[in-house]
């Protein structure tokens, strides 16, 4: 019974800035005690309050263009989440108004802005900037909904060489809007 | 912050300024707000030393402008609706900006073909019309100064 109780156990979830409404069942986590937060802490005050490897995902919706160091903030997602465990991680796409609509954005991201955590990200090279890798097991990007029924949503998330050719020549005219990254956690 | 301008009083916008409560009736930020360390807590202070219903001024770079990168200096790149914030937020953004304004007037301007071509006019006199331009045209037809009125409420 206790063996089958720990095979069927329900995953761990970190929903870190949880905001007013937490994912159902995760443990939330904010800066801001007017929230549903279960436990208070800042990201940007040092490491979290939580042990290596205590969570199967960890959710982070609209966290990662507000911190002061998304290299520090993204390695403390990747300790504190058990290898081969998930970040899915939601953030503004640059071209998107919504990017500098808030006066406490201090990145403005694309799709390949965490290159850095890949293996082999930039150019076929591990990158030096930080030692935590991940893969990028998921990416979908979305655009504002004209550009949406025209196609070009489908076109920039099933051909990689498209996304590349939208970012580069189209996307201050064909205007992203938000992104959804999941990482696995490589240990 | 610096003995080479016109300054009355130096002192440094990222810390608290050495003036009283509700001291001004008008405080002006002109290319100041884009290049703070904490857009909140300069707010704050403003709110501060500005008489309840007292009006500030706040003129920045549109995000769409190259004024906006084309200085090291800027931390924000800011849009016409950034301020919300402090307008007219949910209760649990008070956390983040217990400083409260009405927000008066925004103007955007355009650079000067779009200007002459109409933009700027419609821009400014549709609310609906300047969220379209801003999330569909303003990387082309681009926007160039932000001037937003609020009225501080205490």
């Amino acid at each position: 019974m206790n063996g089958q109780a720990a095979e069927t156990r329900l995953p761990r979830i970190l929903d870190i800035g949880c905001g007013p409404t937490k994912f159902p069942g995760a443990i939330g986590a904010d800066k801001n005690p007017d929230t549903a937060a279960d436990v208070l802490c800042d990201v940007d005050q040092g490491s979290l309050p939580f042990a290596d490897n205590s969570f199967d995902q960890i959710r982070a919706l609209h966290i990662i263009e507000h911190v002061a160091d998304v290299i520090k903030t993204m390695e403390e997602f990747h300790r504190v989440t058990r290898p081969g465990g998930t970040i899915y991680l939601v953030t503004p796409h640059y071209t998107d108004a919504s990017s500098f609509r808030d006066p406490t954005h201090r990145w403005h991201l694309n799709s390949y802005s965490f290159l850095y955590f890949y293996k082999g990200g930039m150019h076929g090279r591990d990158m030096w900037y930080t030692k935590v890798r991940m893969r990028e097991a998921r990416l979908s990007v979305k655009l504002l909904s004209v550009w949406r029924l025209l196609g070009f949503e489908f076109l920039v998330n099933h051909l990689p060489r498209f996304r590349w050719f939208w970012e580069y020549y189209l996307s201050f005219v064909i205007r992203g809007k938000v992104m959804e990254f999941t990482f696995e956690v490589l240990k | 912050m610096s003995r080479a301008t016109q300054a009355d009083v130096l002192c440094d916008w990222n810390r608290t300024y050495p003036f009283a409560e509700s001291t001004f009736d008008q405080v002006r930020l002109v290319h100041v707000i884009e290049e703070v360390e904490n857009i909140f807590s300069t707010l704050a202070e403003v709110h501060r030393v500005t008489r309840p219903g007292g009006q500030v001024e706040i003129i920045t770079p549109h995000y769409s402008d190259h004024a906006s990168y084309c200085s090291p200096a800027h931390r924000w790149h800011l849009s016409s609706f950034s301020f919300w914030f402090f307008t007219d937020q949910p209760k649990e953004y008070d956390y983040y900006a217990p400083a409260h304004f009405v927000q008066k007037r925004v103007h955007v301007s355009l650079l000067q073909l779009w200007r002459l071509l109409g933009f700027e006019f419609l821009v400014n006199h549709s609310r609906g019309f300047r969220r379209f331009w801003e999330y569909y045209l303003s990387f082309v037809i681009r926007g160039k100064v932000i001037t937003f009125q609020l009225e501080v409420v205490k």
